[in-house]
């Protein structure tokens, strides 16, 4: 079972964000389904390693969108990534610090974080493109 | 030979260099600015020399006087301005000869620079042709010696049916048209000067043409205290009917005059026209041997834009998208443009050492030194060290030499520019515990080989430009020391100082993450409150 279903709500209307937040919820689902079904070759780490760079290039491309669209709330949405990716590195840590640090805690940490991203901020950004 | 040349015209530099950093600071070193000093002289040369047009008289009988009149009965102002006016003259040779030097003593004028300065060269014609020309428009002795030579000079050459010469032979000869003439001349050939200014600095991005505040006040408060002390003023009213005799020459645009005594006419031409020459091939002599160049890789490029926003040499373009993805753009490196100075790939968000499931190649990567094995050679260097004062210390080529560093038990490891690094490694080393410190050093502040290095770095490190180091990441750990080639000893002595606050902090701890304990919104597990979640 996935984490995380892509449902065409999520949709925000620019084709390579909406390519990039499939993606990310991909790479999310495949991580999960490697946590459950054991992966012996990927660790876990190295997973959330590729995430790490996958969002930040993600978040570098937004950024970009929202600057060449003169995007009023700029710094705060910046801000919130920065935050963010800050967030995931703290996720990545704990993982590879905690031993009671549970497959099922990092899935749903995963999965709220990623909920977040998408369902505040960006939301007030496409709004305000329409 | 060549090297040889490099080597002392380097070292001489970089004593002048130390002893200006020792007064005015890396920021404000004028030799670090030479380039854009030279524009500022230029821009005072253009303002005074709008002043004085006002009051200029193009005439053989009006010429001599209204400098005259500005000189002496306009003090200060006209006199001020007429005096800035040969004064900033004559520093926009003297910072443009000692920029074409040091370019020349960095090796910075082959490759991928040879735009640059080829396009320098006959900058230097139309300087001295403006400046030289504008001596004669003062109509004292000295505009007589430097009309009638430079006359008979350009006559050599079979360009005109009637000698140019034939204007200067006596009072009645000259006419106020050929007046008028010069001074079309002394407008359009700066005018076409600064054309090619522009011209020459089209190739390099954020080229940097006003020198900073404190150095732009400073030259400029000189060049005013300069013309009060000793205002420029000519030297009696020309007489055609009379050779001019004894006559003070200006050292910065009249150097050649002398040999005109001593040689013939068509000897100097030979001898300017071979420099010329020597100069505009010199970027072939040899060339440079090009080096591999940034490459892009489709896969891992979102077109972000962040190379493109770092590159110094506008060698990064962003173009629309050439395969099926369904980005808007990618980035594209033009191999002729390209330094191979990897300052994009320290830029690129996918150059992440946190990454391993894929083949860590990042969306844009010098070949000569991939980020994997930047990664890899980390790893290797830093697995060798032990105790609790552990440092990788990352340098550039142009930098001090590493090697002497490594005796002393510490990791090295040397990237063409310390801008090639993304910030990530920093985090990587320290959270991961493979050191306990990370150092930097490389080219002297303000002087960075690859223009912007340095300046990219510590903006990127202080969080003012993508992509920032995070925030988490413990600053006590980071230290830098932007030694240059010369000071290996300080770079030696600072890598001490922090080798020993690292033994006093101890081994690194993570910080408290922004989650669970003290955050309502996590319960015990670490699960984030889903009610909260749906809001």
């Amino acid at each position: 079972m996935s984490l995380i279903e892509w449902n065409d709500e999520f949709s925000v209307g620019i084709s390579a964000v909406d390519h990039e937040h499939r993606e990310l919820i991909g790479l999310i689902n495949e991580l999960y389904a490697n946590l459950s079904g054991g992966a012996p070759e990927i660790t876990i780490v190295d997973f959330l390693g590729e995430l790490y760079a996958r969002i930040s290039a993600h978040f570098a491309l937004e950024e970009k969108i929202m600057r060449d669209r003169k995007y009023d709330q700029y710094e705060d949405h910046k801000a919130d990534h920065e935050r963010l990716l800050d967030e995931i590195r703290d996720i990545m840590d704990d993982y590879d610090d905690n031993e009671s640090f549970s497959e099922e805690i990092l899935g749903e940490r995963l999965k709220s974080w990623f909920s977040d991203h998408f369902k505040t901020k960006d939301a007030r950004f496409y709004k305000h493109l329409v | 030979m060549l090297k040889w040349f490099q080597r002392v015209g380097r070292r001489g530099f970089l004593h002048m260099e130390a002893g200006f950093n020792a007064v005015f600071g890396p920021r404000l070193n004028p030799l670090y600015h030479l380039g854009a000093l030279t524009f500022l002289f230029f821009w005072v040369v253009i303002a005074s020399g709008i002043y004085l047009y006002i009051f200029f008289e193009t005439s053989i009988e009006g010429a001599y006087d209204s400098v005259e009149y500005l000189t002496y009965e306009q003090w200060y102002l006209g006199g001020i301005m007429r005096s800035l006016h040969r004064y900033a003259s004559d520093a926009m040779v003297l910072t443009m000869m000692l920029h074409l030097l040091r370019e020349f003593t960095l090796d910075r004028y082959r490759g991928f620079r040879w735009f640059s300065w080829i396009t320098g060269v006959p900058l230097i014609w139309l300087v001295f042709a403006s400046g030289i020309n504008g001596y004669w428009l003062v109509w004292d002795k000295l505009a007589q010696y430097v009309a009638v030579t430079t006359a008979e000079w350009i006559d050599w050459l079979p360009l005109f049916n009637e000698p140019m010469a034939r204007n200067f032979l006596n009072e009645a000869a000259i006419s106020s048209r050929f007046f008028s003439l010069l001074q079309f001349l002394h407008i359009g050939i700066p005018l076409f000067l600064l054309l090619l200014s522009w011209v020459h600095i089209k190739r390099i991005s954020r080229p940097r043409v006003n020198p900073p505040r404190g150095l732009m006040v400073g030259t400029l408060a000189s060049l005013v205290v300069l013309s009060l002390l000793a205002p420029a003023v000519s030297q009696g009213r020309a007489n055609l009917d009379q050779v001019a005799s004894v006559i003070q020459l200006d050292w910065f645009y009249l150097a050649v005059y002398p040999l005109f005594d001593i040689w013939s006419y068509g000897g100097v031409w030979i001898l300017l026209g071979g420099i010329t020459l020597l100069l505009a091939l010199m970027p072939w002599l040899p060339r440079r041997r090009p080096e591999p160049v940034a490459v892009v890789d489709l896969d891992n490029c979102n077109g972000c834009g962040r190379c493109f926003a770092d590159c110094p040499f506008g060698a990064v373009v962003m173009q629309p998208r050439t395969d099926s993805q369904p980005f808007a753009q990618e980035a594209l490196v033009a191999a002729d443009l390209c330094a191979s100075c990897g300052i994009c790939v320290g830029a690129c968000p996918t150059a992440s050492p946190f990454r391993r499931t894929s083949d860590l190649v990042p969306g844009v990567d010098l070949p000569q030194l991939t980020i994997r094995e930047i990664r890899e050679k980390t790893l290797a260097a830093a697995a060798k060290l032990s105790g609790d004062d552990r440092v990788i210390v990352y340098g550039c080529d142009f930098g001090a030499d590493l090697g002497r560093l490594e005796e002393r038990g510490v990791a090295v490891l040397a990237l063409p520019c310390i801008a090639a690094l993304p910030p990530s490694f920093l985090d990587f080393v320290i959270t991961r515990k493979h050191v306990d410190g990370v150092f930097l050093t490389g080219c002297r502040e303000g002087d960075c080989y690859y223009r912007l290095g340095i300046e990219w770095t510590q903006e990127r490190i202080g969080g003012k430009r993508d992509p920032y180091l995070r925030k988490r990441v413990p600053r006590e750990r980071i230290d830098m020391f932007w030694a240059g080639p010369d000071r290996s000893n300080q770079l030696a002595q600072k890598l001490d100082e922090f080798r020993g606050k690292l033994r006093e902090l101890g081994p690194y701890t993570k910080p408290r993450s922004s989650h669970p304990e003290g955050d309502s919104r996590w319960n015990d597990k670490g699960v984030r409150n889903v009610t909260d979640r749906m809001e």
